[in-house]
């Protein structure tokens, strides 16, 4: 018979990871100061829904009418947001390929918080806000190597092989340790920034 | 200056007007009956694995104008099912039994224990299986455990659970839940019994589960009653209620007519109301067999007959 492990209860923060997706999102879209100057931050509220939705649909398996109550939004608005495709987003972001017409009304905010919560799902935090929480902690705990490694890999596109760190990292000291002499150590494909430091530290 | 304007009874207003903005007509909430129809589950039973039971539940059609009770063979399907009772009254062995039945017909059965660590379910789960001639091996991949009795987040947070559930329900596409038993959920907080219930059973509804729950009595709870811990909680807001009760022999009547000496001991069954289909009123000797598995007997009516 099957039981179910400790890992699999599902014991959320519902609040905090919608925000968490709101905050990659905002990421994706270039951050907030890109909104400020391009005169968008209209689209902020649209993006906390998503959010929402998109955590209440695969997180707290609900259905579109009990989102639609609980954030007071209608249950067409809830499906829209739901079904919004990932790709026409991605392609919208690139701005390089034509949108089809049957596809223009693909819903932007939910299929950027769709986008941001497969992200998260990845590994793939915001990393600016990552990398601020942790420089509090770094210094709580003196421990500055996995800030110092975040300011080093930003800009990257995760996942990486690890031979690209090698020109981001092969300064940096890690506990009396040359990264040069942990890197042998790492797996090849890096998933993201939480994986490498993770693997970081079991390199040790 | 505009904040003047807003005196005292400007603000009253605004306060009084408010809850009438929030006001919304809920139009999901409305459904025709003809709408309705073409989506409402078909009544239908399956099986209890409860000996005695299944042909307790019925339903009525017509036919020529004369009506013609069709039993149903078991618990209504997608019914919520309250059994509850005194401590030994073979309440958690007849949702044990309703888990093993189904999981051996292929309907996978999610266990919710609260009561017993899942180790010890599993090797109770075992010996009732081979009592009701199942090999546990053929049943083992049919029955999923959340061990709430382990994992005080289960517990105590309801949403915590019901995460678990939806989660455990959508990755083993199971059919049927048992949770045993519900007053571990309210325990030491019976005032939130009706709020912890009423979300279950929607939550049920929701998922198309037929479900079993087993609730304790209290000591002051008269004892065939469906009353439990949170008082009428429970059986109010669930589709169906089972009792079950125990009596000690005391007299040469009674000697008599459950055919046991006296200071033996005698158990009692009864259906205390189905809102999904008809079911059997009597109440009914219910015996535990030596092998630990639950039998229903005859109405005390029946038994009654007998002695004259």
């Amino acid at each position: 018979m099957r039981v179910i492990e400790l890992s699999e209860i599902q014991e959320k923060d519902i609040d905090a990871i919608a925000v968490r997706v709101f905050l990659k999102a905002l990421e994706i879209l270039g951050g907030p100061r890109k909104l400020i100057e391009y005169r968008n931050l209209t689209w902020l509220p649209s993006l906390m829904v998503a959010s929402y939705a998109v955590i209440l649909y695969n997180e707290s398996h609900k259905t579109a009418d009990e989102i639609a109550q609980f954030l007071g939004s209608t249950k067409n608005t809830i499906r829209n947001m739901l079904k919004a495709e990932i790709e026409i987003l991605k392609e919208k972001l690139k701005g390089e390929v034509e949108i089809p017409k049957s596809k223009i009304k693909n819903h932007t905010a939910g299929a950027l918080a769709k986008l941001a919560y497969e992200e998260i799902k990845n590994g793939r935090e915001n990393l600016e806000i990552f990398s601020h929480y942790l420089k509090e902690f770094s210094e709580i705990y003196e421990i500055y190597w996995p800030v110092e490694v975040l300011r080093s890999i930003k800009g990257l596109d995760f996942p990486i092989n690890k031979q690209t760190l090698i020109e981001k990292l092969k300064y940096i000291k890690i506990e009396n340790k040359n990264f040069l002499e942990i890197y042998e150590k790492l797996p090849n494909e890096i998933k993201s920034p939480s994986h490498l430091l993770k693997s970081i530290k079991e390199s040790l | 200056m505009e904040g003047e304007l807003l005196d005292k009874a400007s603000l009253l207003s605004f306060k009084l007007l408010k809850p009438m903005e929030d006001k919304k007509i809920v139009e999901e909430s409305i459904v025709s009956f003809k709408e309705g129809l073409k989506t409402a589950p078909r009544i239908e039973g399956i099986p209890s694995g409860v000996e005695g039971l299944d042909e307790l539940f019925f339903i009525t059609r017509f036919e020529s104008g004369k009506v013609i009770k069709e039993t149903l063979n078991g618990f209504p399907r997608y019914a919520v099912i309250n059994i509850t009772g005194v401590s030994d009254t073979g309440k958690s062995l007849m949702a044990e039994q309703f888990a093993i039945k189904q999981a051996s017909i292929g309907n996978t059965t999610i266990f919710v224990t609260v009561e017993s660590p899942a180790i010890f379910l599993i090797s109770s789960l075992k010996q009732r299986a081979l009592a009701m001639g199942i090999n546990p091996k053929d049943i083992e991949n049919n029955i999923v455990i959340i061990d709430a009795a382990s994992y005080d987040n289960l517990r105590e947070d309801i949403s915590t659970l019901l995460d678990t559930l939806a989660y455990t329900i959508k990755k083993y596409k199971s059919r049927n839940v048992v949770i045993d038993s519900i007053t571990g959920l309210y325990e030491g907080k019976e005032v939130l019994a009706r709020i912890i219930v009423r979300k279950l059973f929607n939550f049920l509804k929701k998922w198309y589960q037929t479900a079993i729950f087993v609730s304790q009595k209290r000591s002051s709870h008269e004892e065939f009653s469906v009353e439990g811990a949170g008082g009428y909680a429970v059986p109010h807001i669930v589709d169906c209620n089972i009792a079950l009760a125990k009596k000690i022999i005391e007299s040469s009547y009674e000697e008599k007519l459950y055919k046991k000496p006296i200071g033996e001991m005698v158990r009692i069954f009864r259906i205390d109301g189905c809102r999904l289909c008809g079911h059997d009123t009597s109440a009914r000797l219910m015996t535990i067999t030596d092998t630990g598995l639950v039998v229903i007997g005859k109405s005390l009516s029946e038994v009654r007959k007998e002695v004259k």
